[in-house]
């Protein structure tokens, strides 16, 4: 019984209100919702297969396994060796078009 | 009146490749994790390529360089590429169209050279068999004649010595008899 005492007491629930949702936190609240998220994930994805990007990427992994050992390599290590090349090696192309995706959704979300 | 929509403007743009990293960032993992799988569930059959690279060079060294293969002649028949071997006449034996004969298939132009009067041979040949009736009709009672002429005189002569028309005792009465 003594160890509840030592709880903290519980958070009033106005505290929630008076943390505003950030402007971002809408839009991707709203680009969720609308599944519109998802479809410019499966844009991009596709996009990124066809000029070759995955296939790159993947080259990276395995050499990096290939050194590493095929047993010792984490999720984590594999993410931050392709990180860097990963991000700067995005076609302009592709780039621009989902922006423009990207920038047509949030003006015809009124924001 | 811009400066509103500038910064609209900015802020979307600012905004726009927020999102963008985002996604980008999403499917990096997604890629990592899929090669992780891949590479603890070892379903990369050549991850160490190198390795596989240099054993499978070496293998395809040794067999060019063995000189019983392929392209050269192995045993009796060539070997094709994919191991097949084939006689060089071909053996299948059909029926010609044009004579009816049973045929190899290997032997068949030659064949058909002879048989249809491609050749000079097949040509003379079927020149003579076609003229020669036509030759014996033609020319064949003077021939005749002639060879029972010559051999009645040659039959006098020997016989009686005379030139005579002693004809009428033999059967070939083609002799003149004054």
């Amino acid at each position: 019984m003594r160890p509840s005492i030592n709880r903290p007491p519980t958070p009033e629930a106005e505290e929630d209100q008076e943390k505003e949702p950030t402007l971002q936190e809408i839009i991707n609240i709203k680009l969720i919702e609308s599944g519109e998220k998802e479809r410019l994930k499966e844009l991009l994805r596709e996009r990124l297969t066809e000029c070759g990007w995955r296939d790159e990427m993947k080259a990276l992994c395995r050499a990096f396994t290939r050194k590493k050992g095929r047993n010792n390599v984490t999720v984590d290590d594999l993410v931050h060796v392709i990180t860097p090349k990963g991000r700067a090696s995005v076609p302009d192309s592709v780039k621009a078009e989902l922006l423009q995706r990207i920038r047509t959704f949030l003006v015809s979300a009124a924001l | 009146m811009s400066a509103p929509n500038d910064d609209n403007a900015s802020a979307h743009s600012q905004l726009s490749s927020h999102f963008f990293a985002g996604l980008l960032d999403s499917i990096i993992v997604d890629v990592a994790s899929e090669c992780h799988r891949i590479a603890r569930l070892g379903l990369d059959r050549n991850l160490e390529e190198e390795e596989e690279e240099l054993r499978l060079s070496a293998q395809a060294r040794v067999r060019v360089a063995d000189p019983s293969n392929s392209g050269e002649v192995n045993n009796k028949h060539v070997v094709d590429i994919f191991g097949q071997t084939h006689p060089a006449v071909a053996n299948e034996i059909f029926e010609c169209m044009n004579c009816g004969r049973s045929i190899m298939a290997g032997r068949f132009a030659p064949h058909l050279e002879k048989c249809m009067g491609k050749g000079r041979k097949a040509r003379l040949k079927s020149t003579r068999s076609s003229k020669t009736p036509q030759n014996r009709y033609s020319r064949g009672s003077p021939v005749s004649t002639y060879y029972t002429y010559s051999n009645s005189a040659s039959v006098n002569r020997i016989v009686n010595g005379t030139p005579g028309p002693t004809g009428e005792e033999y059967a070939d009465g083609t002799f003149e008899e004054t």
